[in-house]
């Protein structure tokens, strides 16, 4: 049996590496790539925990199969968002989008 | 080290070059296909802790529609604007916050004494979860349902062409 | 047989409770009511009336009791609302309910026609709630409160016609100088609080009587709460306030500024007397400002010529003579004194009300020969005159000389004598407007006076009864004539349930206070009415002495001085702390402060998103990590 500490290892380099994605890039697209790998990083906590700790209730599988919804709608309008954006500024730079302050 | 682990080890180094390859390449279409690859890894995983159905949905929601639709972002949002610079200028901060992370969960993880209650875990039956998904948490799904209505909604009313340009 | 179903002590506190929803409903609903609301006022003092019999006769029947409902707990302390139902404050609800009784049935006819007819009504039923509410208050805090609500409504009352600068000007002279007083009252109480931990009025004066208090700051206790005295009863130095609050109307002068309010200084050292009792020098502090307080105000009402300001000196004075006998230990004398001055002083002032009211005119050298015109005011003046001046069996001689024994017994020779002196001036003090204004030659110019009509002349006539009659309460058969339980004899036995007090009747002091009080009657006589001595002549003697007296041995300079020079000085350093330091350094300097923070800080606002987002990884993590090491 792979011991739970291996999933939790993994998944946090995974969260970390789609952390580092979303600090790093300035593509709108790239950053919504990075979001789905944190998603994905929870997923795998959800699941593991769930089946080391309690399988019977496989509360961690519902959970997750929420989050991908979540997820699914999530990508749906964020990409309709950035679609719209490309359309109104010809760029999906994050960095170039900076003017609701002061 | 028995023969599930080295397969685990496998799969979780190949999901890891996927996201590295995500957040490093310099082709957002590259980025998009190591995501890919990353999430069919991630289905493989889900294999790994017995949960097949999950394994199933990562696939088909993941592989088959997410992917898809970033694909189609990425061809409609083609930039002309040479060369391509995809990262920004914190570039070294976000360095920094990713590893002081992953330092903070490792240790946590590494510190933590997990009390392990199952020591041959078993595989959950489709028809238990779908039983369990229609009536204990019919009134979630039901909403989720919704959810995804409205954003399906809200993403026509958005990237439809027309309205203040 | 007392019933069960008939109000007793219980319900006392429904008597300033009616008057008070009388003020709500006059200030709400007042403009859609007939009268404008006066009635409403008017029955709520009516209906407090007739309780006040139910409650004196409970009283009769049962010893004296407290009530009070828990208002809110502090820690170990709690504030009550409570009413204490003894004779003191029983003999203070009957004279304060019947005298706002009448006095508001007369000002029905004397406001006629004001503007503020309406809120004239409110302004006195709300003046008759605290001032009853002050009277039963059975802790020091609810005095203060009520003390300082009777306060407000006399500042309202006497610049009712604030339209005239002299009626503002005096309302305010009004309320800062009493507040002086307030001052030391509220000081006063709140030792009491610091050393026993409790407003309740009977703890405190058990523990006084005790001896949980030290001497010295007993003293000092019961000093401030005279100062708060002296204040409200304008005893010198303070007095300045009472001559000038006779810019109110003259209803309000004799329900506020003769009969009730100035008396609760008098109510409020009679019912603090279990300390100043057991405080070394407060009683003779007492003695020694009531002494001077009634001999200036019997002078300086001598040299008056407004008809109203002769009245408020001798009001002055009387109260001062009232103080004189409670310093002396004479507290049931003061208290009947109290009594009966409440009668026969509101009488006076509403036979001046009448006669300003019919005339148009104040100063008494205008006027003359106007019983005629006006008989019954005439008449009731001159009653209220003579009981003033004390001749039997007025209700004034009797209380005159329960003093004056008191004073006697406790004074020496010198102090005794000065009071003497005060009886025979106040005695010609009041024969000169009885004789002025209503005997001698009729002016032309006064030709159409007119009696008062009946709603003033009423009231009227009902005071100078209880003048004439509420002497004779002193006297022991009064009680078993009524029927009451033997131990109700006479006044000073009602009063003194414990130690009865006797009533003192000393034939050889009554004699000869009597002839002073005929002697400076006849005096008086022969100088306003008969002519034989000339005031002017006498003016011509002794022109040093009245450029005094008129000046009101210049105390109001001395005091404009004092505010000029010193209070307005203070008062030009404090602005200027509030301008330089207040306004510029601590308002205007933090928002100085904030606009220039924020616009040094606005460009770290970079509307940039992975800015954001870094704060954000950062800031979670820092947070975590810190919990991880703080748990």
């Amino acid at each position: 049996m792979i011991p739970l500490e291996y999933f939790l290892i993994l998944s946090a380099a995974l969260f970390c590496i789609g952390l580092y994605g979303v600090l790093a890039r300035r593509n709108a697209v790239l950053i919504l790539m990075s979001i789905e790998l944190m998603l994905n990083a929870v997923n795998i906590n959800l699941v593991a925990f769930s089946s080391r700790l309690a399988p019977s209730e496989f509360l961690g599988q519902i959970f997750a199969i929420f989050v991908i919804t979540v997820a699914a709608a999530e990508v749906g309008l964020a990409l309709a968002i950035v679609i719209r954006l490309y359309r109104n500024r010809t760029s999906v730079n994050v960095d170039e989008i900076d003017i609701m302050k002061w | 080290m028995n023969i599930t682990i080295a397969i685990f080890f496998v799969i979780g180094i190949i999901a890891l070059v996927g996201a590295l390859g995500v957040v490093a390449s310099r082709n957002v279409v590259y980025s998009a296909l190591f995501l890919l690859l990353s999430l069919i890894m991630v289905a493989g995983l889900y294999i790994l802790l017995y949960a097949d159905f999950l394994a199933i949905v990562q696939i088909l929601i993941y592989g088959g529609a997410i992917v898809i639709v970033i694909f189609f972002a990425l061809m409609l949002t083609r930039t002309r604007e040479m060369p391509l610079r995809l990262d920004n200028p914190k570039k070294p901060w976000a360095i920094v916050a990713s590893l002081a992370a992953f330092a903070l969960l490792a240790t946590t993880t590494a510190l933590t004494h997990w009390k392990i209650l199952v020591t041959t875990p078993e595989r959950v039956s489709y028809q238990v979860l779908g039983r369990t998904l229609f009536t204990q948490w019919a009134v979630p799904f039901e909403i989720a349902s919704i959810l995804l209505l409205v954003a399906l909604v809200g993403a026509i009313v958005i990237a439809r062409p027309g309205g203040r340009e | 047989m007392p019933s069960i179903n008939l109000p007793g002590m219980e319900w006392a506190w429904l008597i300033p409770g009616l008057s008070l929803l009388a003020f709500a409903i006059i200030v709400f609903l007042g403009k859609r009511l007939p009268g404008k609301g006066s009635y409403v006022a008017i029955t709520a003092i009516g209906l407090g009336f007739i309780l006040f019999w139910f409650v004196l006769k409970d009283l009769l029947y049962s010893r004296p009791a407290t009530f009070n409902v828990t208002w809110f707990d502090v820690s170990k302390y709690s504030l009550k609302w409570g009413m204490i139902i003894d004779p003191l404050s029983v003999l203070m609800l009957g004279v304060v309910t019947s005298v706002a009784f009448a006095i508001q049935v007369y000002s029905l006819g004397y406001m006629k026609g004001d503007p503020r007819f309406g809120w004239y009504f409110a302004v006195q039923a709300l003046f008759a709630a605290s001032m009853l509410g002050l009277v039963l208050a059975d802790n020091f805090l609810l005095l203060y409160i009520t003390w300082e609500l009777v306060g407000i409504c006399s500042y309202l009352l006497i610049g009712f016609w604030y339209e005239r600068r002299s009626a503002a000007e005096a309302a305010k002279k009004a309320f800062v100088t009493t507040r002086l007083g307030d001052v030391g009252l509220l000081i006063g109480i709140l030792i009491l609080f610091k050393q026993l931990g409790t407003f309740d009025m009977s703890t405190i004066f058990q523990a006084a009587q005790r001896g949980d208090i030290s001497a010295g700051i007993l003293t000092l206790v019961a000093i401030l709460i005279f100062l708060g005295a002296m204040g409200k009863s304008a005893q010198f130095p303070l007095h300045v306030w009472l001559p000038d609050a006779m810019e109110g109307p003259t209803p309000v002068s004799a329900l506020i500024h003769a009969a009730t309010m100035v008396a609760a200084g008098v109510y409020l050292v009679a019912r603090s007397f279990p300390l100043f009792e057991v405080a070394p020098y407060a009683l003779d502090v007492v003695a020694i400002i009531g002494l001077l307080t009634t001999l200036i105000g019997s002078t300086l009402a001598l040299v008056m010529t407004d008809l109203k300001r002769i009245i408020a000196y001798s009001t002055i004075s009387k109260l001062g003579f009232m103080m004189l006998a409670l310093g002396s230990g004479g507290y049931a004398a003061a208290m009947l004194y109290l009594m009966t001055h409440a009668f026969f002083k509101a009488l006076l002032f509403l036979g001046a009300g009448s006669v300003i009211h019919s005339t148009g005119k104040q100063d008494i050298r205008e006027m003359g020969g106007l019983w005629r015109k006006m008989p019954v005011t005439a008449v009731t003046f001159i009653v209220a005159a003579i009981a003033l001046a004390g001749l039997p069996p007025l209700s004034g001689f009797f209380s005159k000389d329960e003093a004056l024994i008191a004073i006697r017994d406790a004074q020496s020779p010198v102090v005794y004598l000065l009071a003497l002196v005060a009886v025979f001036l106040s005695a010609l003090y009041v024969a000169r407007p009885a004789f002025v204004v209503f005997f001698g030659r009729l002016k032309p110019e006064n030709a159409h006076a007119h009696e008062s009509p009946p709603v003033m002349t009423v009231p009227m006539m009902a005071l100078a009864f209880m003048s004439i009659i509420s002497g004779f309460f002193v006297f022991n058969w009064v009680g078993p004539l009524f029927g009451l339980p033997a131990q109700f004899k006479g006044f000073g036995a009602f009063l003194f349930l414990e130690h009865p007090e006797a009533f003192h009747f000393d034939v050889m002091l009554a004699v000869y206070s009597t002839l002073i009080a005929i002697a400076a009657l006849g005096l008086g006589w022969t100088i306003y009415h008969k002519g034989l001595i000339s005031p002017a002549s006498i003016m011509e003697r002794f022109a040093g002495v009245h450029r005094v007296l008129v000046n009101k041995f210049y105390m109001d300079d001395f005091y404009q001085a004092i505010i000029n020079r010193v209070v307005l000085a203070f008062s030009n350093l404090v602005a200027l702390f509030d301008r330089r330091v207040v306004n510029d350094t601590g308002v205007n300097g933090t928002a100085n402060l904030t606009a220039f923070a924020g616009y040094r800080l606005r460009y770290h606002e970079t509307g940039k998103f992975y800015d954001y987002a870094l704060a954000i990884a950062l800031g979670t993590t820092l947070i975590v990590i810190v919990a991880f090491l703080v748990t």
